[in-house]
């Protein structure tokens, strides 16, 4: 079907159509996204990005008028968000909640195990955890007062964002969307995310980053690069496509999708 | 036919007074206090619904009936033990229903300059001057006056200028019920000289079910540059009823940290009042209330600004789930003259359940143009964008929404001073919570910092 020759994409996107309060946002937006491959979403503000990572994660609010939306070969529009988190679908939220008395450490606790639960694991032994939650932390630069604060509570902008990829790290989900994780981010922490993202890199794991700049793609170099511009994909390349843009911005594209 | 702003006492306890009071502690001036406070009372009957700060409360109608003055009683071991606060220095008086127990009191090794005894004692030592304190609080409430008339037992703590209590001092009332409703009118009084500190821990909890009507009232004084931390957590039973009323008087420079908890208790009211009667002084008043089934919560604030450049913050929060009731009512009254008055009012209200009911209402009066007030209220349901994070991460919406109610309510015990009773508060909390009692097991507590 449709001229592809690997069998099952990991996540398979058809002619999705979403509206918000009555308003439609995509409109006929088609992304098919295999193991191993990481792609980049550009677009300006308003295009429908981050609806696109709401939608994928399951957010209330978001009508699907239209279309399908396949991970792994499950219908994921038929599952609730808790579930699309144990089959291994992920979204590094661009706006992290503050959850004042619940610490960063307790959470990330229930949230391992509650995926561990769902796939019919073991708890995750307190010994273990805390091994692989200081090896995390460490990677994305989290100081270990930061995992016993409440949630992102006083976090600053970038803390935030890095507790984002922790999280991740902690879940190793198969496929991670990540929604503006460069905005608000220096430079420092900017190299120090994507080289958390790179070393989770790997044959069986996915990655969606969408992105606003291309500044983030050179660090964590895509495979893929996609224009999103009214709620469509208008044009995918390889990495030089970021680059075109940084250059000529989203101009030339907008005028092509009206 | 118009409601009458009075309710007139019933039979049985208008004549009350005669026939207990020769065997009430403490005569000549004190027993006039006692016989003016009742004659007051007799006149002024207690508040109905009409009058606005008992809108809601149905305290006055429930305790307005024949009730027995509460025995001296034992109250059970484990119930003591299970309800210490303070950490392992911590000094302590026990009630059973509002009268000291003095087996159960330890009050070793204090400091030079500290007095704390039972108020029957301060009674038979210095009943000038427990009269001299009793007068001191008169108000039109009905309760007050009805306290000083009837109170037989309670505490009397002074520390002298300078001196400062470092362990903390528990007050633990445990209420015991009997086959017959019973009420008890214990009074406390906290004198802090000049510059003392002190850490004061008052717990009500049950000892036996059964109606216990508890008319507690505390009145401190705190000096100038003196400082007060007042922690109060209630736990007690369905059918007991608690009305709690502490006042305190700042000097120029005095301090007050007043964090409390309810947690438990069929009508509870906790009126809190606080009086600047100096510049640059400071209240933090915090407050929390988790309720459930027909339960009462009803909370009464009332802070006077009557000398300028003091700051005062009020930050209530409540959770009320079946067909719970709360009533929250802050009022900030500035003084004409008291300029540079900063008074802050919260108040955030969780509804679990449809049939739960809060009325909140903020009361400002403000005579001074150069004040920064502000206040808030709300009454609302589980932030949707925080449960969908949480789902987002993996966990089923009902462990989301137990540990969102549990975050709710744990902000205000993260302003908690005694690591002992905030742990009491946080193990309470999830006992109400639905869903909590996963979350207790599952380790919530352990990992919070100390």
């Amino acid at each position: 079907m449709n001229g592809k020759d690997i069998p099952m994409a990991m996540l398979e996107i058809e002619k999705l159509h979403v509206s918000v309060e009555g308003k439609p946002i995509i409109r006929g937006l088609d992304l098919s996204v295999d193991a191993g491959e990481v792609h980049a979403i550009m677009g300006p503000n308003g295009s429908g990005k981050s609806t696109l990572a709401y939608v994928l994660a399951g957010r209330e609010g978001y009508e699907v008028t239209a279309g399908t939306i396949r991970f792994l070969g499950q219908d994921l529009l038929a599952m609730e968000p808790e579930e699309r988190v144990a089959a291994g679908l992920f979204l590094a939220m661009q706006y992290p909640v503050e959850i004042p008395g619940v610490s960063n450490m307790y959470f990330l606790r229930q949230a391992v195990n509650a995926v561990r639960k769902a796939r019919g694991e073991p708890e995750i032994k307190p010994g273990e955890f805390m091994k692989k939650l200081r090896e995390a932390a460490k990677l994305v630069g989290i100081p270990e007062e930061l995992l016993r604060r409440d949630l992102n509570t006083g976090f600053s902008g970038g803390e935030k964002k890095r507790n984002e990829i922790l999280q991740m790290a902690m879940l190793e989900p198969k496929l991670a969307i990540l929604d503006e994780t460069d905005s608000g981010l220096d430079i420092d922490a900017l190299r120090m995310v994507a080289e958390a993202v790179n070393r989770m890199r790997s044959p069986e794991r996915a990655f969606l980053v969408i992105t606003h700049y291309a500044r983030l793609l050179n660090f964590l170099v895509p495979d893929r690069v996609h224009v999103m511009i009214a709620g469509r994909i208008v044009k995918s390349g390889g990495r030089e496509l970021a680059d075109e843009l940084e250059a000529h911005g989203y101009e030339p594209f907008t005028a092509e999708a009206a | 036919m118009a409601v009458a702003r009075r309710i007139a006492p019933a039979p049985e306890l208008a004549g009350l007074f005669p026939r207990i009071a020769p065997q009430l502690p403490g005569g000549g001036a004190l027993a006039e206090v006692r016989e003016r406070a009742w004659r007051r009372f007799l006149e002024q009957g207690l508040p109905s619904v009409k009058v606005e700060a008992w809108k809601y409360s149905r305290i006055p109608q429930q305790v307005n009936r024949p009730m027995g003055l509460a025995r001296p009683e034992t109250p059970p071991a484990a119930v003591v033990r299970e309800a210490l606060a303070g950490g392992p220095h911590a000094r302590r008086l026990v009630f059973a229903n509002g009268i000291a127990v003095p087996s159960l009191a330890h009050l070793g090794g204090l400091p030079q300059g500290v007095r704390v005894l039972p108020l029957e004692e301060a009674i038979a030592r210095f009943p000038e001057r427990v009269a001299e304190a009793f007068a001191r609080i008169e108000d039109d409430r009905g309760f007050t006056d009805l306290n000083t008339a009837l109170c037989r037992s309670g505490a009397w703590i002074e520390l002298d200028p300078g001196v400062e209590l470092t362990w903390p001092l528990q007050l633990l009332f445990v209420a015991m019920g009997g086959e017959a409703a019973a009420m008890t009118h214990p009074r406390v009084v906290v004198r802090l000289g000049e510059g003392a500190k002190l850490h004061l821990i008052e717990s009500h909890v049950s000892g036996r079910d059964g109606a216990v009507f508890t008319n507690a009232v505390l009145q401190a004084e705190i000096g100038e540059g003196a400082r007060l931390v007042l922690e109060r957590a209630v736990m007690l039973d369905a059918d007991q009823t608690l009305l709690d009323e502490a006042v305190c008087e700042l000097a120029a420079g005095a301090r007050l940290l007043a964090n409390g908890a309810t947690l438990g208790g069929g009508l509870v009211r906790g009126e809190l009042e606080v009086h600047f009667r100096g510049e640059g002084g400071e209240a933090l008043l915090n407050g929390l209330y988790v309720t459930r089934g027909r339960e009462h919560v009803d909370t009464a604030v009332r802070v006077l600004h009557h000398a300028g450049g003091c700051h005062s913050d009020q930050f209530f929060k409540g959770v009320l789930d079946e067909q719970a009731h709360a009533v929250f009512a802050g009022r900030i009254t500035v003084a004409p003259g008291a300029q540079r008055s900063d008074a802050y009012q919260v108040n955030r209200n969780l509804l679990l359940s449809d049939e739960a009911e809060v009325d909140t209402r903020p009361e400002l009066e403000i005579e001074a143009d150069d004040v920064r007030c502000t206040h808030g209220a709300t009454v609302g349901c589980l932030d949707p964008n925080a449960l969908f994070y949480m789902r987002a991460r993996g966990l089923a919406p009902e462990v989301a929404e137990a540990m969102l109610t549990y975050a709710f309510a744990a902000e205000v015990v993260e302003r908690m001073v005694d690591a002992d009773l905030a742990r009491k508060v946080r193990r309470a909390i999830l006992r109400r919570v639905p869903g909590g009692a996963r979350l207790e097991t599952e380790g919530l507590l352990e990992e919070v910092p100390a």
